[in-house]
């Protein structure tokens, strides 16, 4: 059904589904993502950039992209 | 990443900029650097020392996209090309379990599917938020498992070797680098997987091309192309094998379809989300020379959509392959023996 990966998210307290979490991977660097349960956001450690989860659904396109570290590096590659 | 100047130099086009919407909610293009101010082709010079040419502002189109196309359920075009792609799965005996499907018509893919390609798990993924959720709000009796994402066909999300097959219908035209998106697409796929695409050809709207260039060049005097760039067929197989796709396959379709009048068509465009802001100026002199140049004798325009479908494989050990070169047991002059003499 539609709804069901909306049951799943409020069932498992998890941000994304499970079919997704198996093969999202980060659309710059192509490495797993981490989920955020705080900020709600997924992840990508090897690049330090996060990106958000918007009404349960995860947005990975690169502009929308936060960098995490404060480095002087804020280059978004698009 | 790969030069696709010369895919993109041979229809000698421009560059079409989403523009946000004054008034209405539909999407607009405005070709900046082609006004005649501008002068053809600045933007591009400036981007042609990076290797790729940024055509298509990706940003713009994915918030314009989405509300006009979420409209417009019942578009019979859009639905006849998800519905030619979606038949290809009949085709095949291999069943998909999980399904990529990525933007351009999502809805029409999404509400024809049905049992097809015996799919358990689909994924529907486009750049423009407000085109997931209305997907995703939308009442279709469906009964897969369909999980959403947004994300850009350029700079794909997906982990290499995770999904059965990937669609496409009538969203790669949109992409500013072509053969990388396909490549990523073919790493997306588990082996023995299928790439299924629909993109607009070059043929596509070559009555309103013709008569944008001269009402342009009525109204001010010079030439500035207007609609996007658009692959030929003879550069979708070339697409196939540069991204690594066993068995390609490409084949046409036109459909020509009857508007009442040359305004009707340019709405029509708006309605499914490609039109061009410098279209929209010109507009009652582009209808004017439509209507005088095409009107059939009933009087209602033609307007020629060239759709190019591509279907490509995953490589994997049951394919054929094609035998080295001099490997040959069996000469012509054999074959030619065995079956008789006719040439």
């Amino acid at each position: 059904m539609v709804r069901l990966s909306r049951v799943m998210l409020k069932e498992a307290g998890n941000a994304i589904d499970k079919t997704l979490s198996e093969i999202l991977v980060c659309p710059l660097s192509k490495q797993p993502l981490r989920v955020c349960e705080k900020t709600k956001s997924l992840v990508s450690d090897t690049i330090g950039v996060s990106f958000p989860i918007k009404d349960g659904i995860p947005c990975l396109v690169p502009k929308d992209g936060k960098i995490l570290e404060e480095d002087g590096d804020a280059s978004k590659a698009s | 990443m790969r030069r696709i100047n010369s895919l993109y130099g041979r229809n000698g086009i421009l560059k079409r900029v989403f523009e946000k919407p004054a008034k209405q909610s539909h999407a607009f293009l405005a070709s900046r650097s082609f006004s005649t101010e501008g002068g053809y082709g600045g933007e591009s010079q400036q981007n042609s020392s990076s290797s790729r040419v940024k055509i298509f502002d990706r940003e713009l189109k994915r918030r314009d996209r989405a509300a006009w196309l979420s409209r417009n359920k019942n578009d019979t075009f859009v639905d006849a090309v998800a519905e030619n792609l979606l038949d290809r799965l009949e085709d095949c005996k291999k069943s998909f379990p999980s399904a990529l499907c990525l933007g351009g018509s999502l809805g029409p893919v999404k509400r024809l599917l049905r049992d097809r390609g015996g799919i358990e798990k689909l994924i529907m993924m486009d750049t423009s938020h407000d085109m997931i959720k209305s997907c995703r709000d939308a009442q279709d009796d469906n009964s897969i498992d369909t999980s959403y994402l947004v994300g850009d066909e350029e700079f794909l999300p997906i982990k290499e070797s995770s999904v059965d097959l990937i669609i496409s219908s009538l969203g790669l035209h949109w992409t500013n680098d072509l053969p990388g998106s396909m490549i990523q697409c073919k790493l997306a796929l588990k082996p023995d997987g299928l790439f299924l695409a629909a993109i607009l050809g070059g043929e596509t709207l070559k009555e309103l091309r013709i008569a944008c260039t001269l009402a342009h060049m009525e109204r001010e005097g010079g030439i500035s192309p207007r609609l996007s760039p658009l692959a030929q067929v003879r550069d979708a197989g070339n697409l196939l094998t540069r991204a690594g796709f066993s068995l390609p396959g490409v084949d046409v379709d036109e459909y020509v379809v009857k508007y009442k009048s040359a305004l009707d068509l340019i709405e029509h465009l708006r309605a499914m989300g490609e039109t061009n802001a410098l279209l929209q100026r010109n507009k009652a002199t582009t209808a004017a020379i439509y209507d005088s140049m095409f009107a059939t004798e009933d009087g209602t325009i033609p307007a020629t959509f060239q759709v190019i479908y591509m279907t490509g494989w995953k490589e994997h050990s049951s394919h054929p392959q094609a035998k080295r070169r001099g490997s040959a047991t069996v000469s012509f002059t054999d074959i030619h023996k065995q079956f008789g003499g006719q040439s």
